[in-house]
Order: C-alpha cells, then sequence, then structure tokens
C-alpha cells in the first residue's frame, strides 16, 4: 500500500518533530496517522489531537482517529484557530 | 427571484431543494411574538445589572460592595471572587483554541481593568433601577494606568505593558522582555524574493482598517434559573447554545449535566454571540439569590463591552509579469486581539492569497493587546481584513499593466490542486466560476459617468464543518419533527425542512423544523463558520435516510413481505417489483397512521462529524459615484458572484450575501470605533456607530453561481460568510477608479476623500 504523506506547518514541525515537516507512514484512517506519529514522537498525538485541525487531500476535517486515509493520501495538520 | 440569478438545474433535479418556500419563522417575527433572549419572563425573576469598568486601563485596589449589599430590594452581588480560578492553557473544541484564564477575566476583571467597559461587579435586584443604584453603591478603587490602543502603539517597545508576563509565543529563541505581542505567525511557501526579482512590476502599500462591530440589531440577553439542587437552565440568545452550555459550565466550574441551556430566537449574531458575557453572570447571581435572573445588554454596554472584529496595520506586497502572472505575493498583518490575545489574523494570513495560483508566497502575522474590548468573530473572521489589502494591492498591478481586473483574476485563478499558503492543496473549485460570471453580467459593460469608478474584489474563506446531531419524528398524522442544535440565524430551520422533506419525498408544508435545547437533542458546534447547511443538514439527511428505512421496514410488516422487497419512491412504499404483490403504495401517513402495530413511534436521530466542507469564493464589483464637493460616496450598483455550491433556498442565499455586502459597505464608508485621548469609546451607539440604512444602498445583486458539493448530500457549501471578504477593497478600488486617488485607511469617509482629493 502507498504510504500517506504527512506534513506538518514550520512551527509545529519546530516545537515537536525536531523541526522535520514530512513524513510517510503507512495508515488506513487517521487513527493509524496519530499512532505512527506518536510512536515516533511520544506525545505527540496528543498535541496532534488537541492543537490541530486536518486536511486529507485536500479536504478539511476536524482532527479524529475515525477518517478513512486514502493510499498515498497528503495529510496536512494545521494549527487550530485561536479564539481568545 | 433574482433576474440575474443563474438558475441551475437544481429546480429540474429535485423537488424542494432550490426552492423558495415561506420562511417557517416570518409570522412571528413579524407579528412580535417571537421569543428573543430578554423576552422571556419566569416567575419570581429579579434582575441583574452589571457594573463596568470607567477606565481604559486600571489596577484593581479593593472592591466593596458591602453597602449595595444592604440596599433593600437587592439580592444578591458577585465578583469575580464567586467564580472559580481557571487555569492558564489554550484547549478547547473544534477548530478554535481558548484560555480560560482569559475568558473568565474577560466576563468579569480580577488584578486589572483591561478596558472601558470591562466587568468589574454585578448585582441582582427586584427591579432593574434598584440594580443600577446599587451598582451605585459597590465602591471600586483603581491605580489607573497608562493605556494603548493603537495596533502599531501597543507593538512599541515602551508600549504600556497589558500583561506584565507576556512573552511572544512563536519567535525562537523565545524573547526574554515581555510586550503586548502575543503571537507571532509565520507561513511561507515557495522563494518570495526570487518571485518578485522575476516580475515586471512590484507593487506594495501600508493599509489600516478600523475595529468594527457585528452591529446585531439585538444586544445580549439571557435568563437563569439555578436550583437548589445545582441544576441550573439557561435561556439565552446565542449563536450556539451549547457552547453556551460548555463555556458557562468550565466558567462556574460545574458539569456540562448539570446545566440545560435553551436557544432563544436570535436577533443577529454574525460571530458575535459565539461569547458568553452574560449567562455565567446571570446563573452565579442566581445562584446567589435563589432566584431566575434575567440580565441583558443595552445598546452602548454592547459596544463597549461585547467584541468587536480586530482593527489592523498591514503592508502588501505583489509582483506580477507585464502578461499578468502573479508571480509573489508578501504581507505583514498586525492584528488587534482587544484585551486578551486571540485576533483571527492567522485567517488573514492564510486567506488573503487563497483565491489564486501564486508560486511564491509568504505571510507573517501578529497578534497584539491593547486596551479595547476583545475581539469576537465577524464573518470569515480575518479574511475580509487581508483582502482589503491584498485585493487592493492586486488592482494597482492590474492598473500599472493595462489589465482589466478580471482578467487578471481570471488569469491567476485557483483551481483544484492548486498549492495554498495553508499547505494543503484546494479540493474544491468554485472560484475561477464566480469570476466568469460577472465577466458576463450586462452591468460590468455599463458606461461610468464623471465621477463615477468600478472595482473589482474577490475573497476566499475557509467554511466550516464538525460536529452536529439531528432527531426526526414522524407523527402519527403523517407530519413530521425536524429538531437540530443549531440555532437559525440565516434560515436553518426552512432549509433543514427543505432537506428532510427532499430525503423523505414529503410536502415541505407537513415538515416542521425547530431549534432543540441541550437536553432534547445531540451536541451541536456552534452556528458559525458557514457550517450548519453543511454539517447540521447532512446530520438532518443522515436521520431521515434512517426514517426511510423504518418506513421500508414497517411497510414490509404490514404487507408481510420481506423489507428488501420494498422501495421508497416519492414519499411512499412500493413493492420493489410485480411479483412482490399487488400493494397499493404506503404513503408516510399510512405507516405512521399504524406505528404502534408495527412496533412504536418512528422517530430517528443522527450525529456527524462533517468533514469534506468546501469553501467559499466570492468576487464582486460595485461602481461608485464620489462628490468632490462632500466627499460622499454612492453606491451606485453592486454586484456579487458567489460560489454556494448549491442553494438549498435561494432566497435566504440571496439575503446572506446582501446582508455581507451591507456590512462590508458599512465596514468601507463608515463605521469604526472612536477612542478620545482617555481611552474611552466615543461612539458606543448607532447615532455614532453610523451602519448604513437601506436609502445608503442599491438593490444588491446577488448571482448564485452552482458548483455543488459532492461531500454534501445536495452539494451545498457555506454560504454567510465570503460575502463580506470582498467589498472594502471593491469599494477602495472603485473609488480610485473615479477619482484617482488610492484609499488605504478604513473608513473611506468623507474626510478622508476629500484630504486624498486637495493632497
Amino acid at each position: 500500500m502507498e504510504p500517506a504523506r504527512v506534513v506538518f506547518t514550520s512551527g509545529f514541525a519546530a516545537r515537536y518533530t525536531k523541526g522535520v515537516r514530512e513524513f510517510e507512514v503507512q495508515a488506513k484512517t487517521m487513527r493509524d496517522v496519530i499512532k505512527a506519529m506518536d510512536d515516533m514522537f511520544p506525545g505527540l498525538g496528543f498535541h496532534l489531537e488537541e492543537e490541530t485541525t486536518l486536511a486529507i487531500n485536500g479536504e478539511y476535517h476536524e482532527t479524529g482517529i475515525f477518517q478513512p486515509v486514502p493510499p498515498g493520501a497528503e495529510v496536512f495538520f494545521i494549527p487550530r484557530i485561536e479564539g481568545g | 427571484m433574482n433576474d440575474t440569478a443563474i438558475v441551475t438545474d437544481s429546480v429540474k433535479r429535485f423537488k424542494w431543494v432550490g426552492t423558495r418556500p415561506i420562511r417557517p419563522d416570518g409570522i412571528p417575527k413579524v407579528t412580535g411574538r417571537a421569543q428573543y433572549g430578554a423576552d422571556l419572563k419566569l416567575p419570581g425573576m429579579i434582575y441583574g445589572k452589571i457594573l463596568r469598568s470607567p477606565h481604559a486601563h486600571a489596577r484593581i485596589i479593593s472592591i466593596d460592595t458591602s453597602a449595595a449589599e444592604k440596599l433593600p430590594g437587592v439580592k444578591a452581588v458577585m465578583t469575580a471572587a464567586d467564580l472559580p480560578v481557571q487555569k492558564f492553557d489554550y484547549i478547547g473544541p473544534e477548530r478554535v483554541a481558548v484560555n480560560f484564564w482569559h475568558v473568565t477575566r474577560n466576563i468579569m476583571a480580577r488584578e486589572k481593568v483591561y478596558y472601558e467597559g470591562h466587568a468589574v461587579a454585578a448585582v441582582a435586584a427586584i427591579s432593574n433601577s434598584i440594580a443600577e443604584e446599587a451598582c451605585a453603591l459597590i465602591k471600586v478603587e483603581y491605580e489607573v494606568l497608562p493605556h494603548v490602543i493603537d495596533v502599531d502603539e501597543a507593538m512599541a517597545d515602551d508600549a504600556p505593558l497589558l500583561f506584565e508576563d507576556m512573552i511572544t509565543r512563536g519567535i525562537e529563541p523565545a524573547p526574554t522582555k515581555p510586550s503586548n505581542i502575543s503571537k507571532k505567525l509565520s507561513f511561507a511557501m515557495g522563494d518570495v524574493d526570487k518571485g518578485f526579482a522575476e516580475s515586471d512590476v512590484v507593487i506594495e502599500h501600508e493599509f489600516k482598517t478600523a475595529a468594527v462591530h457585528q452591529a446585531y440589531i439585538e444586544p445580549h440577553a439571557c435568563v437563569a434559573k439555578y436550583e437548589a439542587d445545582g441544576q441550573c437552565e439557561i435561556w439565552s440568545s446565542s449563536q450556539g447554545h451549547f457552547q453556551m452550555r460548555a463555556l458557562t459550565a468550565q466558567i462556574m466550574g460545574k458539569a456540562l449535566g448539570d446545566l440545560r441551556v435553551t436557544p432563544a430566537e436570535i436577533g443577529g449574531g454574525f460571530g458575535g454571540k459565539t461569547v458568553a458575557y452574560l449567562e455565567p453572570v446571570a446563573a452565579t447571581l442566581s445562584k446567589k439569590s435563589g432566584l431566575p435572573v434575567r440580565v441583558t445588554m443595552s445598546r452602548e454596554e454592547t459596544f463597549r463591552a461585547s467584541g468587536p472584529t480586530s482593527g489592523s496595520s498591514m503592508w502588501v506586497k505583489v509582483g506580477v509579469k507585464n502578461d499578468g502572472t502573479i508571480m509573489a505575493a508578501d504581507g505583514i498583518f498586525k492584528f488587534q486581539a482587544g484585551a486578551f490575545p486571540g485576533s483571527p489574523v492567522m485567517n488573514a494570513c492564510l486567506c488573503a492569497y487563497a483565491p489564486y495560483d501564486i508560486p511564491n508566497q509568504r505571510a507573517v502575522g501578529w497578534d497584539v493587546v491593547s486596551n479595547r474590548p476583545k475581539a469576537a468573530a465577524y464573518r470569515a473572521p480575518g479574511s475580509p481584513i487581508s483582502a482589503f489589502a491584498m485585493e487592493s494591492v492586486l488592482d494597482m498591478c492590474a492598473k500599472k499593466i493595462g489589465m482589466d481586473p478580471l482578467a487578471i483574476r481570471h488569469k491567476n485563478a485557483c483551481r483544484i490542486g492548486t498549492p495554498t499558503l495553508s499547505g494543503p492543496k484546494h479540493a474544491h473549485a468554485g472560484y475561477i466560476e464566480t469570476v466568469e460570471a460577472l465577466q458576463k453580467h450586462p452591468a460590468y459593460q455599463v458606461k461610468l459617468g464623471p465621477n463615477q469608478g468600478r472595482g473589482v474584489a474577490s475573497g476566499y474563506w475557509f467554511n466550516g464543518g464538525g460536529e452536529s446531531s439531528a432527531t426526526i419524528q414522524v407523527n402519527a398524522d403523517g407530519t413530521v419533527l425536524v429538531a437540530t442544535g443549531s440555532p437559525d440565524i440565516g434560515g436553518s430551520r426552512a432549509s433543514m425542512a427543505i432537506m428532510a422533506a427532499e430525503t423523505l419525498g414529503v410536502d415541505y408544508n407537513v415538515v416542521r423544523a425547530i431549534v432543540a435545547d441541550t437536553a432534547s437533542v445531540g451536541y451541536t458546534h456552534v452556528t458559525g463558520g458557514s457550517r450548519v447547511t453543511f454539517a447540521t443538514g447532512t446530520a438532518v439527511v443522515n436521520a431521515t435516510k434512517t426514517i426511510v428505512k423504518t418506513m421500508i421496514e414497517r411497510a414490509a410488516m404490514i404487507w408481510g413481505v420481506e423489507p428488501d422487497a420494498v422501495i421508497w419512491e416519492d414519499g411512499y412504499a412500493k413493492p420493489a417489483g410485480s411479483n412482490v404483490g399487488d400493494f397499493k403504495p404506503l404513503s408516510v401517513k399510512d405507516i405512521a397512521g399504524k406505528a404502534a402495530a408495527t412496533g412504536g413511534p418512528i422517530t430517528a436521530s443522527a450525529g456527524v462529524n462533517a468533514g469534506g466542507q468546501a469553501p467559499g469564493f466570492a468576487t464582486q464589483f460595485c461602481d461608485v459615484e464620489v462628490d468632490p464637493e462632500t466627499g460622499h460616496v454612492k453606491i451606485l450598483r453592486f454586484v456579487a458572484a458567489q460560489d454556494v455550491g448549491r442553494a438549498i433556498h435561494p432566497s435566504y442565499v440571496e439575503g446572506q450575501i446582501q446582508g455581507g455586502i451591507a456590512q462590508g459597505v458599512g465596514w468601507a464608508l463608515s463605521e469604526e470605533y472612536i477612542y478620545n485621548s482617555k481611552g474611552l469609546l466615543d461612539n458606543a451607539g448607532f447615532l455614532d456607530y453610523r451602519c448604513p440604512v437601506a436609502s445608503d444602498l442599491p438593490m444588491l445583486d446577488a448571482v448564485l453561481v452552482e458548483v455543488p458539493n459532492p461531500t454534501h448530500p445536495y452539494g451545498a457549501k457555506g454560504v454567510g460568510e465570503v460575502c463580506i471578504c470582498p467589498p472594502m477593497a471593491a469599494i477602495a478600488n472603485a473609488i480610485e477608479n473615479a477619482i484617482g486617488k488610492r484609499l488605504t485607511d478604513l473608513p473611506m469617509s468623507p474626510p478622508k476623500i476629500l484630504a486624498a482629493l486637495s493632497a
């Protein structure tokens, strides 16, 4: 199966992934993506669920674990809007 | 129907979607019987009043409420000491992170007051006049501090600090000195410097916009009833009663299950009623007094103490080739957050260039606190502000290379797959279609006279999805109830009823849609972000599909056949084929009438976390005439093309577009918060805060472009916000076209026009 390409913003990457912005992970769902990233950077899964919103192949979603991830998808994590 | 509306195939393919039935909320509203937030009166109810800061910035030395408590008729007095301490942390649902350390201080001041009108204490009494008298008896000792209002001044090294420990986030390494800058945001793609070097024309300019209020006609209002067992009911006018429940529970330290919030009819919100100001105050006063308490804001309080949107200071630079290709765009966006962090500057950064395919982009945003009320959401928060700057500079570029302003937008239009500064590539089309709709519009060819000008601008907004719930009940007589958790601020009751009627195959007039309270329907996020028709509509359709499945099962039981031998067609259960048997089709009424015999009430609920919402794209042009003697700008014509996906109820969609333009005209020409030298607001009322009125506007021509969203059952896209993104730039561009002067400071009021003419 073609891996998903996971991308973070530069600010998020600087905080949590030692500045690395892009990763490739095997995933069928967002649960797989978040788990794979948390395995690489323990604790990162919490930050992804709490601090980001999500785009899978350009389609925006709330960051969850239920969304399917198509083969070769681009999964982009974007900071949540700050409301006050 | 609007003469220029693009009528799509929706009216042919659907029975109800795309039609314009009479709005279900019309009669209660025009007869004055609709129950708004301030209309509810409970037995034994008393009245709350809030004491507010007379200073822009001051330290609270002491608060003495003893005299107020002794006044006959006073039942409760509260200060921030009655609310639990909140942790300093950015948390929150959906795409919004909230810091409750800030939120609780905005509801009731603690160590300091940060703006004029900041709540300091509250009283509940048997009458409004006694509550006011009691407020006057509360003695607050202040140490008045220097204040700062303007965003550029607030960023200066020697600016008075609102928070002595605020270290700017988003800068590495972190600064060692505190400032009023809450956060720096940086976004970039490509090589901006290379893009400018490869450009034939590069234009840059600075811009300023004023803080403007959403100016909803109904001020904030709520009633709270706190019982001795700790259960609390709240009735309030808001854009999200689940949001009010969550915020009130957090601020009071209560469990969600102890609060039940019922939505009142709402007299406008536009983003400003997603914030809790009164609910925790009313609930605390009710808790302390043991009586129901109503708290309402006056118009003046609404201006002084509820959130306007940010004012800004911006710089934008754009480089283009002589053939119109945009090579690079760069911008710095400095936003007033008000007294607490959290302006919509990130949206401004990410939306400014989004309609275009630009290989090299950069945006830097600054979130800055100053002694103003905390900024709140306002239609496409942030996007209209940066669009004013970007679309103005793009217009200057088009003029410089001698290109039509629609042509340059068409040449650079984004398409599916175009990268965005947010990171993801565009997944939906719809922008170029709005440009082409205006290129074909006959009014775009109308010749203009002396002192008249035409201006074009575009806009982008993400639109929202997220969590929504719906419950459908089929009554014994075949009528249908649709209950959702989305307060209706833009016609959602009509559109929900239309989608349910379409899915079930019944007459729209037998479907009644209501907004249910937090105890009667599943969690539903706010009516905001142009999300309701998309997300809540998806929940309604999903629940209705379950109803259809149940109808088929009940019909099969009545006929004594298997469910797969029954089909659902045009609101009737029918045999799937002639071999099933000779059965007369059963209507919803037929089946509902036998509900008890076939298994009980027919009802279904659905909850969704809807994703895949399509963004909103809008392109508008307006014609203006400038009076060179007075500086008055008259709007002659306004044509707005917007991709709406599929208009479920086109009249409401046109109304949203017209409303967004009307507010944009005010933002462009007349609306602003005006502060005096003491940092006090000088125009906290509609006489001095000048919103457009009917005589200021021509008929606003809404052109509905329908590029259906495949992720919604009927193709709907959010429509309520992107319409306010282009007007300010379109008007500025039209004024420049009329008088040859570029105005870059909103509002473009007559004195500024006259100053430009005489420069």
